[in-house]
């Protein structure tokens, strides 16, 4: 095997953001974990290849998994009050607005963009930390937007969350098996004698010493204590996780293994997982299905293959390319990177029609007047763009305009019908729309 | 890769403080955890000026609670007969020569004399005095400091319109002059009470109340301040997101972070309160029926006693500033071994 660790792996050299790392293309065993268990023993006697194989793929797409949780149009409006005596609602940030998508059983679907793009505040809306201003959010027949605190702390079993950071996630007063079996005990599950063996058997589960209960958590370092946060959020057996940035926190080294117990957790407990990050290598080997959010809206949806090989949109675009390239720099390629120019816009006030027009290279008037719908253009693949092509490849006139029943100055036509059949369903449908022949197809 | 990283974080040799110690020795074998608390606590042990402290403050405690068995160790008694067996009607009241200084020898009758003109002995009223002073001030700065916890803590975690109203009511309380609400309190109570049999006693508990009244407001100043820095850690969302009910987030989660600020701040309230209840029986407005150090000072405080007789007036001051000293000290050392802890 040579040093170069990108020779191993068959990736497009095109293809945008691609990381060997991260890309999956290594067969490996999977049933070797290393989360626990395994690298308790001496791995010494391994060289760097095998010991490399130790590491684990990137997780599979299942196409056919039913959805444990659909969230539909969701929107969060937080209120911003004028000062002074009398607080008037003087406008609202729409951190969330509008979003739509699936989580599938067992599966795990990652949510990327910049910072302030509601990505966090859409975990915390389906973990019920606040609540939502509209939309729907189906867990198990139940619309968990729509419960009282009350109703909904059966149901909160089954949705938990893994919290960014490990030092504040921890209440520093409490040992660890108080921690773990806080979850047991508010929701009287099992008797108080039983409590104990159930934290530590979730200890060794996520590989921490099960004697280590009576510890605090100052007394571990920050991915021991990322794995007393997880332990905590699986004590219930959730058929869901959210996890808001897992990972940011922590060294690159503890990333990999934090990433790899959870993958091992998803593999063994079948949870589904809401896997908020900003880092697109982790959510790429994480989530065979990935959202793209720009100002609370989900401009781009799809797997991992076409949003990471075929992006379509602009802004997607100019994500991937900002990921720095190990390959690119051993091959001595350089890569055009886009470069976004000015600000993100004012939640409170957003552009009118498409959000992202004010930073977009390919931005015409249709786009200030009329709001792309999040269009499928493939078999797992939405995107919410008038001019949506490859890198390169933008269409000079808009893909939309017969669907919207406008002309390419976004003008309402007279006479025309919109021609847009498809629903803004949360999953996909059978058929989509093509964006070469400008036909509605299907398989 | 992972795998090599992953065998010394899990196995884990945890503990953030250094250690300086044989790794084979008995102690270092045990696994339990130490709590904050207890590393705190460690670290006041270290600290000399705590130990001399809390060693002068124990004494005091000492003498509070055993006030009646070392009064009769000395042979002394809050009963007195005869005045004039013990002073000398001529002398300004002065003690006799035989009732020790200032006019005659030590003597173990009397350890540290008898009072001019009433005769009473000073040791038995100094133990009981000290025992009125803790109970008072102990008493009060329980009620303030609870009073202060529940509402600091509803306050900050709550928001919004209770937060108002509990905010509105703390500032209400603080701009109220303290000691003229004493001032005005005293005569009322006096009124209204001072007919029944139990008096002295129903005298202490409204000291008690006035302290504790105008004293919780601080205190909770305090813990809403926290509370509000706290309420946003993602422990408390940890804690919402398993369902938990509000009063066990804030009774179970947020309060033992809190017991660094609480334990803080009630023992500053503490020195505070002793020197307040000997401030106000001095003005005559607290405790009245003499057994008091503030009654003390206020007998010994006249320009004839203390000249020929200092050491009336020595005795309830050196118990008053000795124990709100090191009630002091003991409160910045106990704040400083608490402070560094609260990292992250």
């Amino acid at each position: 095997m040579t040093q170069d660790p990108n020779a191993e792996a068959q990736i497009e050299p095109t293809e945008v953001g691609a990381n060997a790392a991260e890309s999956g293309e290594r067969q490996l065993d999977s049933d070797v974990s290393d989360a626990y268990g395994s690298h308790e023993r001496g791995v010494d006697g391994l060289d760097f290849s095998s010991l490399a194989d130790l590491g684990h793929t990137a997780s599979e797409l299942d196409p056919d998994a039913p959805a444990v949780l659909t969230v539909d149009n969701l929107k969060m409006y937080f209120p911003v009050k004028s000062s002074g005596l009398v607080r008037r609602t003087i406008g609202h940030v729409q951190a969330v607005d509008g979003i739509s998508f699936e989580v599938p059983q067992g599966g795990s679907i990652g949510l990327v963009g910049e910072s302030g793009c509601g990505k966090s505040t859409t975990g915390r809306l389906i973990t019920r930390l606040y609540k939502p201003t509209g939309g729907s959010m189906m867990f198990e027949g139940h619309d968990l937007a729509k419960l009282s605190n009350r109703e909904m702390k059966p149901l909160r079993r089954d949705v938990q969350m893994i919290f960014q950071d490990p030092y504040t996630s921890l209440n520093p007063r409490h040992t660890v098996g108080t921690i773990v079996g806080a979850p047991l005990e508010v929701h009287n599950i099992v008797p108080k004698n039983k409590v104990l063996p159930r934290v530590q058997e979730l200890l060794e589960v996520v590989g921490l010493n099960p004697e280590h209960y009576n510890r605090y958590p100052n007394e571990f370092s920050g991915g021991q204590r990322q794995r007393i946060g997880i332990a905590r959020a699986l004590t219930l057996n959730p058929k869901m996780l959210v996890a808001d940035e897992p990972v940011s926190a922590l060294d690159v080294s503890i990333q990999a293994q934090v990433v790899n117990l959870l993958q091992d957790i998803q593999r063994e407990f079948d949870v589904a997982f809401l896997f908020i990050a900003h880092d697109l290598a982790i959510v790429r080997h994480f989530c065979p299905e990935i959202a793209v959010m720009y100002l609370g809206k989900i401009v781009e949806i799809g797997d991992r293959e076409t949003i990471y090989g075929r992006p379509h949109h602009p802004y997607t675009q100019a994500l991937l390319s900002a990921v720095p390239d190990v390959k690119q720099a051993a091959i001595g390629g350089r890569r055009e990177r886009i470069r976004l120019e000015g600000d993100v816009p004012s939640p409170i006030n957003p552009p009118s029609g498409c959000r992202f027009r004010t930073r977009c290279q390919f931005a015409q008037e249709i786009c200030a007047k009329v709001e792309p719908p999040l269009l499928q253009i493939g078999k797992r693949h939405k995107v919410a763009c008038h001019f949506a092509g490859e890198l390169g490849a933008h269409p000079a006139t808009p893909v939309t305009t017969e669907l919207l029943g406008v002309d390419d100055q976004g003008s309402t036509v007279p006479g025309a019908t919109p021609t847009n059949t498809q629903l803004t369903i949360p999953g996909y449908e059978k058929t989509w729309y093509d964006l070469g022949t400008k036909q509605t197809t299907g398989v | 890769m992972s795998a090599e990283t992953a065998g010394p974080e899990t196995l884990g040799s945890l503990s953030n403080e250094p250690e300086h110690q044989d790794p084979n020795s008995q102690q270092a074998k045990e696994i339990s955890g130490k709590s904050p608390l207890r590393i705190a606590l460690g670290r006041l042990a270290r600290d000399k000026v705590a130990v001399l402290c809390a060693l002068v403050v124990l004494f005091f405690i000492i003498c509070a609670v055993f006030a009646g068995p070392i009064s009769k160790l000395f042979g002394v008694s809050l009963d007195t007969g005869l005045a004039s067996e013990y002073v000398d009607g001529l002398n300004n009241g002065l003690p006799k020569p035989e009732m020790g200084p200032p006019n005659g020898p030590f003597t173990w009758d009397h350890p540290m004399g008898v009072a001019p003109r009433t005769g009473q002995d000073n040791l038995a009223y100094w133990l009981y005095g000290c025992r009125v002073s803790l109970t008072i001030a102990t008493s009060a700065a329980i009620f303030a400091s609870t009073v202060g916890v529940v509402i600091g803590l509803v306050s900050g975690f709550l928001g919004g319109a209770v937060d108002k109203v509990l905010s509105f009511f703390i500032d209400m309380f603080l701009t109220i002059p303290f000691l003229l609400a004493a001032l005005t309190l005293a005569p009322i109570l006096n009124e209204r009470f001072n007919t029944s049999d139990n008096y002295s006693t129903i005298q202490k508990i409204s000291l008690i109340c006035v302290l504790a009244v105008f004293g919780w407001m601080g205190t909770a100043r305090l813990i809403r301040g926290e509370v509000l820095s706290l309420r946003e850690r993602e422990f408390v969302q940890a804690a919402r997101v398993m369902g938990m009910p509000t009063s066990r987030i804030l009774f179970k989660e947020l309060l033992p972070n809190l017991a660094a600020p609480i334990i803080i701040s009630i023992s500053l309230m503490l020195p505070a309160f002793v020197a307040l209840e000997a401030g106000l029986a001095f003005l005559g407005i607290g405790v009245t029926d003499g057994v008091s150090w503030g009654q003390m000072i206020l007998d010994a405080a006249t320009p004839v006693y203390f000249r020929d007789y200092p050491q009336y007036l020595w005795q309830p001051m050196v118990g008053v500033v000795a124990l709100v000293l090191s009630l002091n000290l003991l409160g910045d050392a106990i704040r400083d071994a608490l402070d560094p802890k609260t990292r992250r």
